[in-house]
């Protein structure tokens, strides 16, 4: 009550500062002209009485000070005086102190980094209103978790009905993100690019940085009144151009057409999904502009690759947003496909949802790393439990040294609960050093980890790790729970002293043992230690297999040489396609160093690829549910190029024309799974479908290749098929080709430079971009590696710190009975017996921390089941191996100090007392 | 606790109690309670404005004083000194516990030798 009222008048006096001051001088003076009148009347002349009445008064700003300073002055004045105090003792022993405060910065740094990426996945939009913000998605999507797309036409259809919710807009947010290729000719220069629509950053309420955003009128077919108009990030333009001021109106050109930028977009504004950014965002209406050469998405029958949102009236709840919307869903499918019915049923039996958007809980990002990173916060937060304990344990020896000062202060007077508040503020001392510190290791370490996401990927991650409130309010927080995990022990056991015992003269031996031994409290505490520090290292045991596992899991290719060039002829005619392919491999098959080239127009882990269904006589038709079984359109030596094996039957030949009988190439999985009796060669299988006004193709299978990961290292490998280019079943060549160079060393990317000239040299009008396999598989891994890493980082910390504690106990213990094994050495006690003696209570607990840690990890690592690949959540390797590293560095912690105090002189510890 | 009544010769923390004391009759401004503590004390106590003034502003930032300015006896104009109830009480108080202290400190002064 009194603290309020203080720090009220605090606040007051500081709004009113002039106010009080006026008053304080009028007075002071009031008081002096009182002085004056006395002395007068005394008899003593006017101006002589003023000027003793002066130096009577004294200094008046000194007064003044003085009055000022009782404001604040008992409360902060002793509290600065105990700041001081503690600031000199941990300036008299800087050994204790860093380590103390380093420990505290990489537990509480360590926490707090990886809380910067959580909050990037998880912060509110930088867009207006967030909360109002929702997703269009379906009760399908939304079930089965994949985000919901849509088509053009049904986007047209809800814009067109926004009045019902305070607008709509819809973006390019289904799958990866859109890649635009900004050079026009020779190696690829790639950029994330998102379609929006016109009123995309007006309703988000983004700002243009520079210049203006995009204007309804802008997203029209063929461009609005400015033609084909472009909005560039903050991150290009600092980057492409240097953040000129002058970046409005220049051109662009953005696969081999020219833009106009019209603005700028603010740094903080990454999109509308945590992990995806864009670099550069173009109205959906000049879609067919920059696909021109694949064939454009908005005009046809296009895929579902609009994301599309509304934005809520003020009073307005998803519910009831989400009833209107499905009123609409009918008139939605009638007027966005008029003359199409076949997908009606589908599409109103799965009807709308609004989703949260602004909160992000539907961000893709969000769900593939929210369980990583959660995992990794539970294991840094393990970490700082046991840095805890270890401060504590060094404070509370340090307690035990400091006993005689804390006696004499008692016996002058000092209260209990000054003795306490003197133990806290220096460990307050400590933690807010620590958070500091521990601040800048987070500003290190939250880049440092979203760089390692984005590490072999294409598309850097986009994950705004900045140092914002909600995260130094975090890193705050953890420091005050730190602060009271290890601070209060000491704090309390300080308020304990008992003067009188500390004063009285006998050393230890001979001072009757206190009932509860302080061995108690850190015998427990370095327990607790060895059960979490056992925790962790199982943990990190089973993460570091996975990815063991999963590093050395067979990719069927050979994958070290392997270098692919995706290459654009999107500027040539479709016709002329097969000719060139011919001769860019031949080109590629021509550089030293390079054994093997072939070309197919996707490429394995490039996550797009081509896909069917197919009729195998003898197994069940073939229907919508069924996953599409993937298929590589390949020229001869295909196979080669990528080191894959072909078991049994031939490769694709050059007599494998469009004319010749349709053959196929199946992976083993396929095999296994269709002929079960190993005969698949020769056999035959039938397309599920076939383009306008053909029939089905029969394909004979002439050949079983060794089964090869598809998508991640992480996948099940699905059954696969491989034809000719030459049969294509989609007709005309695709633009996009991927030339496979297998190299004779093992650093393809070496060979890249000569390769680009190759093809430059066949046709210089050429776009393409380089990649190693290798750098593909391990992108697909890239998280595993990650959390392998760290929890492995984390594990041997916990290891270490569990061994300082280790090392601080029997140490403590020897210096505690250091009369004692004195005596028993000089009475003839063997120094084998001494060391068994200090070291029995330290290898108790050991083991009861190993035992403990060891049941608690049994019943905790089935929550990781969903983050490790065939490694049991109770993997016997794992468990046994980290309880042997346990036990070997744990017994080398506690002999080091076992053994000195046993070869010490038993003189020297008698002389101690 | 951080009070320093230097050259006044009090003892520490004496000084509110007795300026507590001098407004317990009236209402005063701050050269009177000065030269009323001279007085009463017969001039033992010589408290200057440097010790005062703090004093003042300590008593009532703790709501043991109030003050506001009132015309003088000779209409000039001062900020006057009251104490309220809480100061009052206060002053209960200490006065107990200081009578309560200094006849243990005398029964110690003045005990026997032997006793000591």
């Amino acid at each position: 009550m009194t603290l309020v009222r203080r720090l009220a008048g605090a606040v007051r006096a500081l709004l009113r500062h002039d106010a009080s001051e006026r008053e304080l001088d009028d007075e002071l003076q009031a008081y002096l002209a009182h002085l004056v009148e006395q002395k007068v009347s005394t008899g003593m002349r006017a101006d002589a009485a003023q000027r003793a009445a002066r130096a009577e008064m004294g200094s008046l700003a000194a007064t003044k000070d003085a009055v000022r300073a009782v404001g604040w002055e008992s409360a902060v004045e002793a509290l600065w005086q105990d700041v001081r105090y503690a600031a000199r003792v941990l300036r008299r022993s800087p050994l204790f102190t860093i380590v103390a405060i380093v420990t505290l910065a990489l537990g509480i740094g360590a926490n707090s980094a990886i809380f910067t990426v959580v909050n990037g996945l998880v912060r509110p939009l930088p867009v207006s209103h967030p909360q109002r913000l929702a997703l269009v998605s379906s009760r399908q999507a939304l079930a089965e978790g994949y985000p919901a797309g849509w088509v053009y036409p049904v986007w047209q259809q809800i814009g067109a009905r926004a009045d019902a919710f305070d607008g709509a807009v819809a973006w390019s947010g289904v799958g990866s993100p859109e890649r635009f290729n900004l050079a026009q000719r020779g190696e690829a220069d790639l950029v994330n690019g998102v379609f929006v629509s016109g009123n995309f950053f007006t309703m988000l309420g983004v700002p243009a940085l520079l210049g203006r955003t995009f204007t309804p009128g802008d997203d029209a077919r063929g461009g609005g009144p400015d033609g084909a108009v472009a909005v560039i990030s903050y991150g290009l333009w600092q980057r492409r151009f240097g953040g000129a001021a002058d970046v409005i109106d220049r051109t662009i050109v953005i696969e081999r057409a020219p833009f106009t930028i019209v603005g700028v977009t603010p740094p903080h504004f990454l999109g509308l999904e945590a992990g995806k950014s864009f670099d550069v965002a173009v109205p959906i209406g000049l879609e067919p502009l920059i696909h021109r050469a694949r064939g454009s998405w908005i005009d046809g029958p296009g895929p579902s690759f609009l994301s599309v949102a509304v934005r809520l009236k003020p009073n307005q709840s998803f519910e009831a947003a989400t009833g209107l919307l499905r009123q609409m869903q009918a008139g939605i499918y009638d007027a966005a496909h008029p003359d199409d019915s076949s997908y009606r049923e589908a599409f109103l039996n799965d009807p709308f949802i609004l989703a949260p958007l602004g909160t992000r809980s539907t961000s893709e990002a969000r769900q593939a790393y929210e369980r990583p990173f959660v995992t990794l916060l539970i294991i840094v937060s393990i970490v700082l439990l046991i840095a805890c304990a270890n401060i504590a344990n060094l404070l509370l020896s340090r307690a035990a040294a400091r006993h005689g000062e804390m006696c004499v202060r008692a016996a002058l007077g000092a209260s209990r609960w000054r003795l306490a508040r003197q133990m806290l503020v220096e460990s307050s001392l400590l933690a807010a050093a620590g958070a500091l510190a521990g601040l800048l290791v987070a500003a290190w370490g939250g880049h440092a980890l979203v760089a390692q996401l984005s590490r072999f990927r294409v598309a850097p991650v986009a994950i705004d790790a900045e140092i914002d409130w909600p995260v130094v309010a975090f890193t705050a927080a953890t420091a005050i729970v730190t602060l009271l995990l290890f601070g209060l022990a000491p704090a309390i056991r300080a308020a304990k002293v008992a003067p009188a015992v500390g004063l009285r003269g006998p050393g230890p031996l001979l001072r009757p043992r206190s009932r509860r031994s302080p061995l108690v409290g850190r015998g427990g505490l370095v327990a607790a230690q060895v059960a979490l520090s056992i925790f962790l290292l199982v943990a990190a045991g089973l993460f570091v297999r996975t990815f063991d596992r999963l590093a050395s899991r067979p990719t069927g290719y050979a994958t070290d040489r392997v270098l692919i060039a995706n290459v654009d002829t999107s500027h040539t005619r479709p016709t002329d396609r097969a000719a060139l392919t011919e001769r860019l491999i031949t080109a590629a098959a021509r550089v030293p160093g390079v054994v093997a080239a072939a070309a197919a127009p996707s490429s394995p882990l490039s996550g797009s690829s081509f896909a069917t269904l197919v009729e195998v006589p003898g197994a069940p038709p073939p229907n919508r549910q069924d996953p599409p079984i993937p298929l590589y359109m390949v020229t001869p030596g295909w196979f080669d190029a990528y080191g894959a094996t072909i078991l049994a039957g031939r490769d694709v030949s050059q007599g494998d024309r469009a004319s010749s009988e349709a053959v196929v190439l199946v992976n083993e999985s396929f095999a296994r799974k269709f002929f079960p009796d190993g005969r698949a060669v020769g056999r035959s299988i039938r397309d599920a479908w076939a383009p306008e006004g053909e029939t089905q193709r029969s394909r004979t299978i002439i050949g079983v290749v060794g089964d090869s990961i598809f998508s991640s290292a992480r996948d099940v490998i699905p059954p696969m098929l491989y034809q000719p280019l030459t049969q294509s079943p989609f007709g005309a060549a695709p633009p996009d080709l991927s030339i496979a160079v297998r190299s004779a060393g093992s650093a393809p990317m070496a060979i890249a430079v000569s390769i680009a000239r190759a093809l430059a040299d066949v046709d210089r009008e050429l776009s393409f971009e380089f990649r190693t396999l290798e750098d593909r598989v391990n992108a697909s891994i890239a998280q595993e590696r990650l959390v392998a890493v760290l929890s492995a980082f984390f594990g041997v910390l916990a290891l270490i710190l569990a061994a300082v504690g280790l090392y601080g106990l029997t140490s403590y213990a020897a210096a505690q009975r250091r009369s004692e094994i004195g005596i028993r050495i000089a009475l003839g006690a063997r120094r084998s017996e001494v060391i068994t003696l200090v070291l029995r209570r330290t290898l108790t607990v050991t083991a009861a921390g190993i035992v403990v840690g060891l049941a608690v990890a049994a019943a905790g690592t089935r929550y990781l089941r969903a983050m490790l690949y065939e490694v049991s959540p109770i993997d016997p390797v794992t468990f046994v191996g980290v309880t042997v590293l346990f036990a070997v560095v744990a017994s080398t912690a506690a002999f080091v100090p076992a053994r000195r105090a046993a070869i010490g002189s038993p003189l020297m510890a008698l002389r101690a007392e | 606790m951080g009070t320093s009544d230097k050259g006044s010769g009090l003892v520490q923390g004496t000084l509110d109690m007795l300026i507590l004391r001098t407004l317990q009759l009236e209402p005063m401004h701050g050269y009177g309670i000065g030269v009323r503590l001279g007085q009463i004390s017969q001039g033992v106590f010589q408290v200057n404005a440097g010790s005062l003034f703090p004093a003042f502003r300590r008593l009532e930032r703790d709501g043991l004083i109030t003050a506001e300015w009132r015309a003088t006896e000779n209409s000039r104009r001062a900020k006057y000194y009251a104490l309220t109830p809480r100061g009052r009480a206060s002053l209960k108080r200490q006065t107990r516990d200081w009578e309560t202290q200094a006849s243990a400190i005398a029964r110690i002064l003045h005990a026997n030798l032997g006793e000591i």
